[in-house]
């Protein structure tokens, strides 16, 4: 199991972000979180994460709990925007993680990929020496990725991490993403608005409703892999769509 | 065939070179002409009106000076040189470790910030004479002043820069269980330099300002002392000669700020 909730539940103050979470995610999953605006799909990331605390009940990550499991690296989180220092050049914003934490005693695990390795996994080659204001968007979301990995987390957390970027950019980094998943083995929980995307990237499809943040289903998505593009053309695809699209309607 | 094309294509792009060029010279012949033009209407002016040498000497008038009395300058600069210099990096160094401080204490900020606004709000000129009672004719008080006037606006963009970090890259940084050491140096610190730039920059200029009025309060050498022994002597050509070795001080100053800040911020 890569991440159980039990029940979980965060308040901000007397508002209820999330209340009686339970969800089981088994390692090597691919799960794609759906909901209306402001139904905790961002809080929950964040209580996976050990950035915020649960109110009640209990969330553990490969049997640890979260503040274990951090120091222990064993999760990586991409945030929506890219978050790189603007100082750093492509190749030392994916170093930082090795960086950071040794003064704590945490024992930094190094992945079987040098950073370099990375860069030229995301399709990066050749720029490793650029700053992020010289990259696209695009491009400097996929640093961000490729930092993500740099050490080797069982579990990767990204909160709308193409929300920003055009419609061709997306669909490239959709299927560089699923590369990723297929090479690397780790569970991935992506937070989205884009129905579309929840279902080409996702096997499972969690539906939060809002007010406060409960599950609401979860829809397995039976279509094969290795995906293409041309399976959003299929019938099978735009019947998921109408699915789900019916049931955010209804949240 | 293809010969003539390359032919043409060279042609074009030296055309485009040339074209370049050209407005890069109209770039600098535009204010450079403006500037000579207005010299010229001044000395003009003040030869056909027959304006007394003591009251606005004409630039010639000014250039002799430079030559005569280029010594009695060069002697009166390097005192200001120095007690402006002294007072930008101390008043400055000041500001950017009172700056973390606040940063890392809301207790610290809410004590010292009303009080660092209330010296701000003392007029220089009005601080400048209970400053040289306190420290004396000597430099000490031209660099207390100096300093003084730095101070303020690097505490306030120091403050902002370190603040400037945004709440993603702290989360991120919670994710890699940094401290606040690494924080500090890894995040925050690199994070303020270009607001902590855009605080030299106005620094620069002001700390010459400030070590001016100081020896005008009380001073026999330095540029200040040479600004009003040469008005009560109606040296108007020294005068005149002083206020622009003043006015390149700072330029000085603000160049090597600016060249420092195109080596170090590069993003």
């Amino acid at each position: 199991m890569a991440a159980s909730l039990n029940r979980a539940s965060v308040k901000f103050g007397n508002f209820t972000a999330l209340r009686d979470i339970s969800l089981d995610i088994e390692a090597g999953d691919f799960w794609t979180i759906l909901g209306p605006s402001g139904c905790g799909k961002s809080t929950m990331l964040r209580l996976v994460s050990d950035l915020v605390p649960p109110a009640s009940g209990t969330v553990e990550i490969l049997g640890k709990t979260t503040e274990a499991a951090r120091l222990a690296r064993e999760f990586a989180f991409v945030f929506q925007d890219a978050t790189l220092l603007p100082w750093r050049s492509a190749l030392k914003n994916v170093e930082l993680p090795l960086e950071i934490g040794r003064k704590r005693g945490i024992n930094i695990p190094t992945g079987e990929r040098s950073p370099r390795e990375l860069l030229e996994l995301v399709g990066l080659k050749g720029r490793e020496d650029a700053l992020p204001h010289e990259l696209s968007g695009g491009m400097r979301q996929r640093v961000a990725i490729a930092r993500a990995l740099v050490c080797q987390p069982k579990l990767l957390l990204m909160d709308e991490p193409f929300g920003a970027l055009d419609e061709m950019t997306r669909d490239h980094l959709n299927l560089q993403l699923l590369d990723i998943w297929r090479e690397t083995g780790t569970t991935i929980l992506f937070v989205t608005h884009s129905i579309p995307e929840a279902i080409f990237l996702g096997q499972k499809v969690l539906m939060l409703k809002a007010n406060p943040g409960r599950v609401k289903d979860v829809v397995e998505v039976d279509l094969p892999f290795p995906r293409e593009i041309a399976l959003r053309d299929t019938p099978q695809f735009n019947s998921y769509c109408a699915r789900l699209r019916a049931l955010l309607e209804d949240c | 065939m293809s010969v003539t094309e390359t032919a043409v294509e060279n042609v074009a792009t030296e055309r485009m070179l040339s074209a370049q060029s050209r407005t890069r010279l109209v770039n600098i012949a535009i204010p450079l002409g403006t500037a000579v033009a207005l010299l010229l209407i001044w000395q003009i002016g003040v030869r056909v009106f027959e304006v007394p040498i003591y009251i606005a000497p004409a630039p010639t008038d000014v250039l002799h000076v430079f030559q005569t009395d280029f010594a009695l300058l060069l002697r009166n600069f390097w005192p200001t040189f120095l007690e402006s210099l002294a007072g930008f990096f101390i008043g400055n160094m000041a500001a950017i470790l009172i700056a973390v401080a606040f940063v890392h204490s809301r207790l610290v900020e809410r004590a010292f910030f009303p009080i660092a606004v209330f010296i701000n709000t003392i007029p220089i000129l009005a601080i400048a004479p209970i400053l040289v009672l306190i420290f004396g004719p000597g430099m000490t008080a031209k660099v207390v002043i100096a300093a003084l006037i730095c101070f303020f606006p690097t505490l306030v963009n120091m403050v902002r820069g370190l603040q400037s970090v945004s709440p993603q890259t702290l989360e991120l940084a919670r994710i890699l269980s940094a401290s606040k050491s690494e924080v500090f140096w890894k995040i925050r610190l690199p994070s303020s330099l270009p607001f902590l730039f855009s605080a030299l920059k106005i620094a620069s200029t002001t700390c010459v300002i400030g070590a001016i009025v100081g020896e005008w309060i009380g001073a026999n050498v330095g540029l200040g002392a040479l600004i009003i022994e040469s008005t009560f002597n109606f040296r108007s050509p020294l005068l005149y000669a002083t206020v622009f070795v003043s006015s390149g001080l700072s330029v000085l100053l603000f160049a090597s700020v600016t060249i420092a800040e195109k080596l170090i911020v590069r993003w």
